[in-house]
């Protein structure tokens, strides 16, 4: 009875410091489980800032790029880079202007010399 | 007995001493929460939380084809803390005077916290805290800026010092220098269209920010579509003021202006302005303006007022440069009014163009004033289309007496005299207190007014007069501004052509533009104005100009408006120019009518205006046969 009670004793006191070591693990780990989480969430925070930031400063570059590429097309540094250039606007002499043809031909043999008269290798659309 | 009452007596105290603790820690608990929660709330979010203001991007102001005329770049407003400077003022001014291109001296009082008193004898520093250095500095010079700031050198050992002078040293080069996001308003052109354009100021709003405001030109007239919603974003803090993303409350994104769009184009405006430039190196007149716009639909495509300025460099803005003369100046037309004056008595059927009227040899007397035809002429008997060739005064006149007073004041209004235009534009004027009622008329009124005396009008008005002729008697509203577009593009408002009213009949439009093409003729007034291989429409204006209360012989306002293809009209010119050097041998004709011929002609290259008539040139290739073998 004595041996019985002994070893019933022992068995006891093993489960309880089982589950105290469980729930000790179980606070320790959602605590560090909390701590771990926040970390991530101030590092994403920080990742969103940085990344606003990237996102910011492209859209600064973008804007910049926009500008220089209207400067370049901008019609009046066209024109002063022309004449730089020694070029100057056509003479009405110079401009040949082309008639074009009808779009709806008048009679089928009409429209079949047209396309006769296509240089060689186009094609009809 | 008597100990344990004493025991109880003690622990009644002890008892008596936790509560009074405990009520005190109670009413001070309810003194920060509930008491003064707002205040200390307020108290806690202003250390801990941070509203930053996001400036809308002003809207971008196009041409036609899209090439950018003003635009907002982003830019930094340099500020400083003079408070955590110390006495480093010298070596941080000399580190960053030539970045900011300020004096190193200027700099230095800047970043010295100064007391002063006030007009009240109070004292006041100059921003302890706070300071404005240089604004509209590009986000390249802030960097520089930065890491002149981190390289700075105070000549000791940093290691040896004490732990809150290293503390006060990281601070300096941290966070003594700030910068706050602004923008500058450019125009790539330079003064391309300036007073179509106008230009803004800046104005600082409850936000501490600054906003562009316009002053002039488009950028006032659409500045609340071109100003767009700041937006503004309220999150926590850490201990080094960085924003904790996790604790945003509240997160508004800044909406950009609203873009316009205008009928302008650059190319043609271009053209415009470097001819009227090189017309007044050539005349040295007091100015000179321009109109370039499609009659059909009253889409401006240029319009200038020489002298200008640019609106990069308000500097160039003054009293002379600053007025856009088209719309705010108000002139007598001269001859080009007798277009009025035809038209009307063509359209009432009490002239035809073959009529013949006598020009009394060149001197008329009426109602106890001579009137005399311009440039010594005698002319006897001229058509009605020749009165107009050959801009007869007097033939004018006698047309204008027939068509009669109250007739002739009705087409002047339906013409769009005395009237706004409806241009989008700031400081336009009507000229209505110019254009008086028939019954308010001096007797001689009825022959001076036909010839473009005792009648003043604005040089967009006359432009217009001229384009309803051009488009069959229909008075067009000039259009300016094509559409309004949102930062991505997409069309928000996009307006459409409007026709005010009809003034006189197709027909009466048509015998107007045939009387129109013999002054740009070699017997017309305006011989140098043609343009090859176009046919041009269009009359000459030489005005006298009020000098002291009498017209002037020397001074004259000159001008020429024109159309062409006059069959066909794709666009109608109008020079203006105010007194040329030429003095009293200035005329329409010869002054503004070659000016007209060239833009005419590098407008028509460039607009591809389809041809009158080929004439093939000595030497040109021949014209191409077709595939059916005609030409």
């Amino acid at each position: 009875m004595a041996k019985n009670r002994k070893n019933q004793a022992a068995a006891i006191r093993f489960g309880p410091a089982l589950k105290a070591s469980f729930l000790c693990l179980l606070i320790a780990g959602s605590a560090v489980g909390y701590v771990w989480q926040k970390s991530q969430v101030y590092q994403l925070g920080k990742q969103i800032r940085e990344t606003e930031s990237r996102l910011a400063q492209l859209e600064r570059n973008n804007l910049m790029l926009d500008n220089q590429l209207a400067d370049l097309r901008s019609p009046v540094k066209l024109d002063q880079r022309a004449r730089n250039l020694g070029l100057i606007p056509a003479q009405p002499a110079q401009v040949v202007r082309l008639s074009e043809m009808p779009l709806v031909p008048s009679d089928k043999n009409s429209f079949a010399r047209q396309l006769a008269a296509r240089p060689a290798g186009v094609t009809p659309q | 007995m008597i100990k344990r009452e004493q025991q109880f007596n003690r622990a009644l105290a002890l008892l008596a001493l936790v509560v009074l603790a405990f009520a005190g820690l109670g009413f001070r608990l309810m003194d920060l929460q509930v008491w003064r929660h707002d205040e200390l709330a307020k108290l806690a979010e202003k250390k801990t939380q941070q509203t930053s203001w996001r400036t809308a991007k002003r809207g971008d102001i196009l041409d036609a084809n899209g090439n950018l005329l003003a635009t907002s770049v982003s830019v930094k407003m340099i500020c400083a803390d003079p408070s955590m400077i110390g006495g480093q003022q010298a070596v941080v001014a000399h580190a960053l005077a030539p970045l900011l291109q300020m004096s190193e001296v200027e700099l230095q009082q800047r970043l010295t916290p100064r007391i002063q008193k006030n007009s009240q004898s109070e004292a006041v520093t100059n921003g302890l805290h706070y300071v404005r250095l240089q604004k509209n500095v590009p986000d390249e010079t802030w960097q520089k800026i930065q890491t002149a700031m981190s390289q700075l050198s105070f000549g000791v050992d940093e290691k040896k010092l004490p732990k809150a002078d290293r503390a006060f040293l990281h601070n300096l080069r941290e966070y003594a220098i700030s910068a706050e996001p602004d923008q500058l308003r450019v125009y790539p052109n330079g003064s391309l269209a300036a007073h179509v354009l106008g230009f803004v100021g800046t104005v600082e709003n409850t936000n501490h920010t600054s906003d562009a405001v316009g002053y002039d030109g488009i950028e006032k007239f659409f500045d609340d579509k071109l100003r767009g919603a700041s937006g503004w974003r309220v999150s926590g803090m850490d201990s080094r003021k960085n924003e904790l993303v996790t604790l945003r409350d509240e997160d508004v994104q800044a909406q950009s202006g609203l873009n316009v769009v205008l009928t302008i184009d650059a190319a043609v405006q271009h053209i415009l302005e470097t001819t009227l430039t090189n017309a007044i190196a050539r005349h040295a007149p007091e100015s000179i303006t321009g109109i370039v716009m499609r009659p059909r639909t009253g889409e401006i495509l240029a319009l200038a007022s020489l002298p200008s300025y640019d609106p990069n460099n308000l500097r160039t803005i003054n009293t002379n440069t600053e007025p856009d003369r088209v719309i705010s100046d108000v002139m007598e037309p001269g001859s080009t009014f007798k277009t009025i004056v035809i038209s009307g008595a063509l359209n009432e059927h009490i002239v035809t163009l073959n009529d013949t009227v006598f020009c009394e040899n060149g001197v008329f007397h009426f109602a106890g004033i001579t009137l005399h035809d311009s440039e010594g002429h005698h002319f006897g008997n001229l058509t009605v289309q020749q009165v107009l060739q050959k801009s007869s005064n007097i033939g004018a006149s006698k047309i204008g007496i027939q068509l009669q007073a109250p007739k002739l004041y009705d087409y002047m209004t339906d013409f769009g005299l005395g009237a706004f235009t409806g241009i989008p534009l700031p400081h336009e004027v009507s000229a209505k207190n110019f254009v008086r009622p028939a019954d308010k008329w001096g007797k001689y009124s009825i022959a001076q007014i036909p010839m473009g005396q005792g009648v003043a009008v604005t040089r967009l008005q006359m432009a217009m007069v001229m384009g309803a002729i051009a488009n069959g008697g229909v008075l067009m509203r000039p259009m300016l501004v094509k559409e309004l577009d949102d930062a991505s593009g997409n069309v928000v408002q996009r307006y459409q052509p409007q026709s005010v009213r009809r003034v006189v009949t197709e027909t009466t439009a048509k015998e107007m533009v045939e009387a129109l093409k013999t002054v740009v003729s070699k017997d017309g007034t305006a011989a140098l104005a043609a343009i090859t291989n176009y046919v041009v429409a269009g009359k000459t204006g030489t005005a006298q100009k009020v000098v002291d209360g009498k017209y002037a012989n020397d001074r004259f306002v000159v001008s020429f408006l024109g159309f062409f293809p006059a069959d066909n009209p794709q666009i109608c010119i109008s020079i203006v120019m105010d007194s040329p050097k030429e003095g009293g041998h200035a005329f329409g004709g010869a002054l503004c009518g070659p000016i007209f011929s060239e833009i005419g002609k590098r407008c028509a290259s460039y607009l591809n205006i389809p041809p009158d008539e080929i004439s093939p040139q000595p030497g040109s290739p021949s014209p191409l046969v077709a595939a059916d073998g005609s030409h």
